[in-house]
Order: structure tokens, then sequence, then C-alpha cells
């Protein structure tokens, strides 16, 4: 019997073993890893206890899932209470000074005292914007670390990696939190077209892919809303983790022409094609969705005047001058003339719900869930789902679960974990808590993955030969052992709990595959182990070594 | 030739089968490499990346260009400061040092290149550039490491493409190994105290030995290589040679860990390292000042290295290369501010040097760039084609540079 799907809807998994391959526990840990961060110390037993897709069912019920422990972290962390208002006040300011340090002559001396300053409040409790991202990673890793809702954090991943933004992009520094927040994690288990319209009027992706800047061509500048007069103006920043801004110009008649030259430059001129390429491309069809340029400017015009009030609130705003109320053609669908937001919207409505979209996310989740290629019939199953739900996306997973593919034997520990699985793995199987401190969160970058900063638009990939070098490799070996030797900062971990100290090596090597690996430690492995610690008196060294070379070690690396 | 990796890994295996390698292990290990790239020996290109769009009419000073003078009164170089190349066009004086090279012909000068791509974003700019792909944002490769995949007659030794940083850029990332290395002193598996390295490097090798399949038994194989190679080599202990000094900076160190690669002949043909501080929106400066410094550096770091190798020079080549220039007019605040075309320079001892290559569009208003930068007129794939193809040998570019096709050539090579 190849496959354990056929059995297990039918059967309580406790009488599968006998029959098939795989044994309930190899069930409950193939779930655990695909379907969340990898099991916590013992979980594969009790998951395997509990019945597999017991466990599945209650995951996919996400929102009812408590997690009371994790609720109490949450509401200690300041970014996820910080209004983005004041985040946005804040990069304005901090560019703002930023700039006129450089201003003021200097480079260093001037630069250095900045420095100091923002070190000082930092310390007296008021908080900057790269102390309050730098929360947002932290408290990103202690969920995926510690939730209960183990399969939500997954998707909020998928979905945050999937509506790529880069938190270091200007503006972005300001937005990203409530991007995060209130636009992906709200809408990561509904309805995808729910997702993909929150996504298009987010500030942080107007911003990203430059659709604030995108106006019908021939625009009257002078009917769009003036920037004179204004507070602070923040010039779009270039430059990786810094911007620019204008300074305040109150008195409008006496502006540096400098400034003035900025400001003309600045006035968005035209249609900026960037957003609805990557809508269509990365965000809903796919790059064989079967649209062409065509299709690519007619949807930038469609979204015309979809903009940032960047004189008010940052919020989304719908710039009536901006937008081109020419009739468009998109897939072959006319928008007749004379409309305004309202045929952005019935684009979306139409993308979220096109048959390669569906085949397009549907393939993506697959990859993710089961395997680097993914197999058709689960695509297919996933479909079949989406057109039954109108895309609902937990009704999408749920059907990837149930998919043969899903559960085939040739699928299970066929992915490479990314830096971020591997980490956060490698954590939770040591029965580890991640600190407040963004310190995990730049081992991360160090192995590759930097929460939030992948520059590109396509996210990160899901396969593993983005993932797999000889650097990276060793770079998750060290990774493996200063965790398991308590090194690790960033990271609460007490050994004790999780494998007891012992004289025993046969009794530690059992207890490190049971605990840290779920059971999967090979032969060989073990041998190698064995070898490697035969020699250590001290039990607690040898208890380290025997875990870091398990977590640094092959079988890891797996899912 | 073409050598599989499998091939190498064996007899790289072989001849250092031990960590405390014989020395004379280790010397036939270094020939065994030089046979197979080749009685030349290996060629590398240094990329050398200015992240923050360099001014390139103050890096390479138009010197001939009347409106250089006309737009530039509060950040001009000084004209008895210029160190002059060829009566049109001069060197920043910071960049004195390189003079001996442009002297000896082993450096030349490509202006107004840049990307066919308008974005004034650095973020899309440094993209493109590292992708290779103008406006295409979905490109997931960068060029160097199309590069690497397929041009396979180089032996796959893992010091091929190594970025001295903390990750791997977007230039060469990809399917094809490369090594980011932060410091070349710190590689390899460490534990706390030193002495136990050499003991967990051989457990997680066997671990990996035994155990990996797939992609994760091959990389891992490269990198355990790569830690016997580093060992044996010591690449770190050689001293810089022909009195080279390096300076303080992380630009001087990392260009002082390159030369130490490139002598200590373990097959490095692609390197990159990146340099930041060259977004002068303000107080830019002249012969003094922020941009001044940062090119002292940047001169600094490129003498001392040409230094150190030396004769092996031959086989180097340092391109620089940045996301695009700044305006040709000073702003109101003393700087410049984004712009189009730059300057990237060439050095190398297999370079036709003493030249300024590529069309001079001039800075007159109607032939600048939307009225106000420097116009583009060599596409930096033209360039980087023709240092893959002059220095490295490459044959066929078109998977590294999809869609482009380089009209003539500049003259870099030959």
């Amino acid at each position: 019997m190849r496959f354990l799907a056929i059995l297990l809807p039918f059967f309580a998994s406790a009488t599968l073993a006998a029959q098939a391959p795989s044994t309930p526990a190899d069930s409950a840990r193939h779930a655990l890893n695909r379907l969340g961060y990898g099991p916590t110390p013992g979980q594969v037993d009790a998951v395997a206890r509990e019945g597999v897709l017991r466990w599945v069912d209650r995951q996919l019920a996400t929102q009812d899932l408590r997690d009371p422990a994790l609720a109490r972290r949450e509401a200690a962390v300041a970014v996820l209470h910080t209004p983005m208002a004041d985040m946005v006040a804040m990069h304005i300011d901090q560019t703002t000074k930023a700039l006129k340090a450089q201003a003021q002559g200097g480079d260093s001396a001037m630069i250095r005292q900045l420095q100091m300053d923002m070190r000082q409040q930092a310390q007296s409790g008021t908080r900057d914007l790269r102390t309050l991202n730098g929360e947002l990673q932290a408290v990103t890793l202690v969920r995926a670390a510690t939730s209960e809702r183990q399969l939500g954090e997954v998707l909020a991943d998928f979905w945050t990696n999937h509506f790529n933004v880069l938190i270091t992009k200007g503006f972005d520094r300001a937005y990203f939190a409530d991007y995060l927040e209130h636009t992906i994690r709200e809408h990561a288990l509904g309805r995808f077209e729910d997702l993909l319209v929150a996504t298009a009027m987010s500030p942080a992706m107007l911003f990203y892919l430059d659709n604030v800047q995108s106006v019908a061509d021939n625009t009257s500048v002078a009917a769009l809303p003036s920037r004179a007069g204004q507070r602070p103006q923040a010039v779009r920043a270039g430059q990786i983790g810094r911007g620019r801004v204008l300074t305040p110009q109150r008195n409008r008649p006496g502006i540096d022409p400098a400034v003035a030259e900025q400001i003309r430059q600045r006035q968005p001129r035209g249609l900026n094609e960037n957003y609805a390429r990557e809508l269509m491309e990365l965000h809903t069809l796919g790059v064989d969705g079967g649209y062409t340029q065509d299709d690519v400017v007619d949807v930038a015009r469609i979204l015309t005047g979809w903009t940032i009030d960047r004189r008010g609130d940052h919020r989304f705003q719908f710039q009536s001058a901006a937008h081109d109320r020419g009739e468009k053609v998109v897939l072959g669908r006319t928008f007749p003339a004379g409309h305004s937001m309202d045929e952005g919207r019935a684009l979306l409505a139409m993308l979220a719900s096109h048959p390669a979209t569906m085949h397009h996310i549907s393939a993506k989740l697959c990859a993710r869930f089961v395997a680097d290629v993914p197999p058709d019939g689960c695509i297919d199953d996933a479909v079949r789902a989406w057109q039954r739900t109108d895309g609902q996306i937990l009704e999408v997973v749920r059907a990837i679960v149930h998919s043969q593919d899903f559960w085939a034997t040739a699928n299970v520990q066929a992915k490479v974990k990314s830096p971020l699985e591997f980490v956060v793995s490698a954590v939770r199987a040591v029965g580890g808590t991640p600190d407040a401190t963004p310190r995990l969160a730049q081992q991360l970058q160090r192995l590759g993955q930097p929460l939030f900063q992948q520059s590109t638009p396509n996210g990160y990939p899901e396969t593993q030969d983005a993932w797999v070098n000889s650097g990276a490799l060793l770079a998750r070996m060290n990774f493996a052992v200063a965790l398991a030797s308590g090194r690790m900062p960033g990271v609460q971990v007490q050994l004790d709990r999780v494998v007891p100290l012992t004289a025993n090596q046969d009794a530690l090597l059992d207890e490190v595959d049971r605990a840290i690996l779920g059971g999967m430690m090979s032969q060989r492995t073990r041998e190698t182990i064995r070898t490697e610690i035969r020699d250590l008196r001290d039990p607690r060294v040898a208890r380290a070594m025997a875990i870091g070379l398990a977590i640094g070690g092959p079988e890891f690396q797996r899912q | 030739m073409t050598i599989s990796r499998r091939a190498f890994m064996k007899a790289g295996g072989l001849a250092m089968v031990s960590l405390g390698a014989d020395p004379l292990f280790v010397d036939r290990a270094a020939y065994a490499l030089r046979e197979q790239f080749g009685s030349a020996g290996g060629k590398t290109l240094v990329c050398l990346f200015q992240r923050g769009a360099v001014d390139g009419l103050s890096m390479i000073v138009p010197a001939g260009d009347p409106w250089y003078w006309r737009d530039r009164q509060r950040i001009a170089i000084p004209k008895n400061d210029l160190v002059s190349l060829d009566g049109m066009f001069a060197l920043h004086p910071r960049l004195a040092s390189l003079k001996p090279l442009w002297d000896r012909g082993a450096m030349s000068i490509v202006h107004a290149v840049g990307s066919p791509s308008t974005t004034r974003s650095h973020f899309d700019a440094q993209d493109y550039m590292e992708s290779g792909t103008p406006d295409r944002k979905s490109t997931t490769s960068g060029w160097a490491n199309r590069y690497c995949e397929h041009a396979r007659e180089h032996a796959e030794t893992p010091f091929r493409a190594v970025a001295f940083g903390p990750q791997l850029p977007r230039m060469l990332s990809g399917s094809a190994p490369a090594l980011a290395i932060d410091d070349l002193r710190a590689f390899g598996v460490r534990t706390a105290r030193a002495e136990g390295n050499d003991r967990l490097t051989r457990a997680f090798e066997s671990l990996y030995e035994g155990s990996a399949t797939g992609l994760v038994a091959s990389s891992s194989a490269e990198g355990f290589e790569a830690i016997k190679m580093l060992r044996s080599a010591d690449p770190t202990s050689l001293a810089p040679a022909n009195g080279a000094v390096y300076g303080r900076s992380k630009l001087a160190a990392s260009m002082q860990q390159i030369a130490q690669l490139i002598r200590a002949d373990l097959g490095l043909q692609i390197a990159f390292v990146d340099v930041g501080g060259w977004d002068t929106h303000v107080n830019q400066g002249a012969d003094q000042g922020q941009l001044a410094t940062r090119l002292d550096d940047l001169g600094g770091a490129l003498a001392a290295f040409t230094t150190d190798l030396g004769e092996r020079m031959r086989d180097v080549v340092v391109l620089t290369m940045s996301e695009f220039g700044r305006t040709v007019k000073e702003n109101g605040t003393g700087g410049t501010d984004h712009g189009h075309g730059t300057a990237m320079m060439v050095i190398g001892g297999g370079v036709r040097g003493k030249q300024v290559l590529g069309t001079w569009p001039g800075l007159a208003p109607e032939a600048r760039h939307e009225g106000r930068d420097l116009a583009v007129t060599t596409d930096f794939r033209a360039l980087f084609s023709e240092v893959l193809t002059g220095h490295l040998g490459a044959a066929d570019l078109n998977a590294v540079f999809p869609g482009f096709v380089p009209q003539g050539t500049l003259g870099l090579f030959g």
C-alpha cells in the first residue's frame, strides 16, 4: 500500500502501522514538519496518539485554537501596538535628521552624533524604527517557534513571501508592520480575493511596487494635490535603509531651487507598470498565465489613481485626477470608459478567480506543503477545492493535505528546509524560546534568509537549489552547535527538560533520536555520533555534542 | 576541457587526505590545480560594486568639457589637482595611486556607461545591474552565477565564486555553487574553543558522508573540501608581497583576502566585493570631503591589491561598477542627485590599457539624458560581456545576458 492517505480516512492510525510502510509516528512527524515548523520534544508521539488527522483538523480550525501564552508575549511587543502614523512620523523625523547632519558639513562626526542621539533615545525608552522593526522580526520568530497555531504561522509566512514587500525600502520601514499585521495576517486564512484586494490597497505594496507613482499619461500636474507648503514631504527613498527627506519649507517663495527641482522630479509623470506586471506575473496568473504586454499596460491604466494619502494619514487613497478614465481591455474583457475605482475592484475580482490564478497559487502551495516540483494530482485537488469554495484558503490547504501526494512516501523527508524552517524547527526541537531581541533573526540573516528583506518582488524561493550550498550548510552546522551548547544568542534553551543528563551514552542517543529527531536517526548517524562522544566524560559536553551533531547533521536539514 | 565535479573532488581529496597535510602534498595539490586550469593558470575577475551610485564625473573627470566647469561651481575638482590621463579626462586626485597602472597600460576606463533602464531607484538599478536583466525584476539569479552555471570549462572548486560579505549578493545568487565569506579567517565549522574545530569538522563530515543525499551531499562535500583546502593552503598566512600596504578599511581587508585566495591557487574565478558611501546628495566635496574620502579608500585598496599581486595581475581583472551616475549639475546643497551614466574602471595585466573607451556624449544640456544626466552610450552588459569573453574566455553569453546582443566591441582586450 503506497499511500497512507487511502487508508487514513477510514482507519484509526494505530491500526495502520502494520499495513503501511509508515508508522503513525512517521505520519505525525510529516504533518508537523509540513503544516508546522517541526515537532517540539515529545510532540510526534503526542500527535500520533491523538491521531494525525484529528490534529490536522484542529490546525485547519486554526482560529479556534487558544494560545494564551503567546497572547501574553504579543501584548508586550510595542511594535504590535504602535500606530502606523507614529511610525511614519519616526521615519520622516529620522531621515530629516540624517539629511541635516549631512548638510551641516559633515560627514562622520555629525553622523556619529546622530547615532549617539538615537542610541540614547533607545535607552531612554523612546523607540526608533529600527528597534520596532527588529521587534517585528523577533516576534515573528516567537510566533513561529511557539504558537499552537502552527499552520496559521506557516500560511502567514507563505503569504508574506508571496506578496513580498521589502521592509527596508524607504517608507516601507514605516508601513511594513501594519502590512504584516493587518494586511497579511488578517487575511491569510480567509478568501484569496480578500487577501489580494487588501494587498492592492496597502500602502506597503503601493509604495514597494511604485503604484504611488503611476498616473494617467497626460495627467495635468496642476490637477494633482499640491505638494507645496506641506509638512515635510518625503522624497522616494531609493537606497536601502535610508531615505531622503526634503527639509520643511514653510516659506514657499524662498524655496531652495534644488529642492524645487527635487519636487519637480518627484511629481509623477506617467504610467508606471511595475505593480501591474507583478500583480499578474507573481500575485495572480503566473508568468505563463496568458497575459500580454498590452494587458500589463491596461492593468496599469486601470490602477492609476490607486495611491497613498501622503499628505494625510498615509493610508490608501483613490486620486480621481490621476485616474485614466479611458476604455481598457484586459485578457479580452473590456472595461468601458468613464469608470473610476470600481473598475480596479472588478479587475482584482477577475484576476483572483481566473483559472490561471487558481492553478498558479495552488501549485505554489503544493510546492510548499508537498514537494519542490508539485505533483499534478495534488494541484488538481487544490484547484477543485478553490472552485468549490470560491478560493477559501483553508479549504484549498485541506484538499492538499487530503491528497494522496501529501502522504506519498516519496514526498516524506523529501524537502530541504529553508533557513527559516531550519532555525525555527531547531529551536522547537530543543524546546527553546526566542527572546524579544532581534538576535535570533540576525542568525537567520547569516543563514541567508533575513526576514522581510528579500529585495525582489518574487519573495524567497521554495526549492532546495536556492538554499543548499556549501557555505550555507556550514553555517547551519555552526548554528546547531551553538544552539546545543547554549551559546546561541537570542534563544533560551533548557536542555534538561528535553534530554535528561545521563552517563549512559546509549540512553543519551535514544533520547536525542526521540526528542530531537523525532525518531528518524539513521543507523549510520547513530554510529557516527556514538564514536564522536565516546571519550567525552562530562555528560553535559557529550549531550551538547550529540544534539549539535543531530541538528547540524543531514537528517535534520530535510523535512 | 571539461572537468567533472566528481573528478575534481576525488583529486583534491586524495592530495589533501589529512588535515595536517604534509607541505609537499599541499604543493603538489596546488600544482595539480594549476595544471587543471591550463598552463596560463586560473584567470580571476574581481567585481567591485560601488553601491549608492558613484559620481562618475568626479571619479573620472571630463576636464576638457566646458559644461563640467560651468555646472559644478562648488564641487568641480580644482584643475591643478587633477591627475591628467589623456587631455580630455583626468583622475580624481585621491585616485592618483592608480596613475602608475594607467601609465603601465594596465588600466582603462569606460565612461558614459550604465543601464538602459531609466530608473533612478538605487534598489531597482542595483538589482538590474546584478541580475543582468534591466527592467526585468523577476530574474532570480545573478549574471555572474549564470556564467558559472553555463561555463563548465572551469574546474569546479569550492572557491570558484566567492563574495566577500555576510551574504551572497544578487550577482552571485543562483544554482551554481558560490561562497559568501565575511572573513576568510573565520570560515568553517567553529566551536567555542578553537582546538575543538578539527574534531567537530571531522564529525560533521563523517555524518554527511554517511547519511546525506542529493544536493545536500554534494554541497556539504564541497564545504568540507573548502575547509581542507583553506587549512592546507593557509592563504591568510600570506603576507602582502612587493611591499604592498593595505589600509584598515573593510574594503582593503576584503581586497587583501581576495589577493590571498588568488596567490594560494585555490581556483578563484569570480570574486565579488562591495563598498558603499557614494550617495552624495549633500556636501560631496571636491578634492576634499566625503567623496574624496571614499575614493581615497578605493584607490588605496586597488593600489595595494595590484602591488601585492604583482606579476599575477596578468591573470586578474578588476572591474568596478555602480548602479548609475549622478546629475551633471550640482544641487543646492553642494551635492549631486541620482543620474544616469557613470564611469567604470577595468584594471588588469591583460587589459589594453591607457584608454578611455566608449562614446563620450558630452555634457551639453541637449546631449544629456532627460536634460540633466550624463547619457549612457555603453550598456553595462556590453562591458561585462567583453570582460567575460576577453578575460575569462567565455564563448556563449546568451544565458548570462539573455536577449542582449553586443554591437561591436569596446576594444578592452587583444
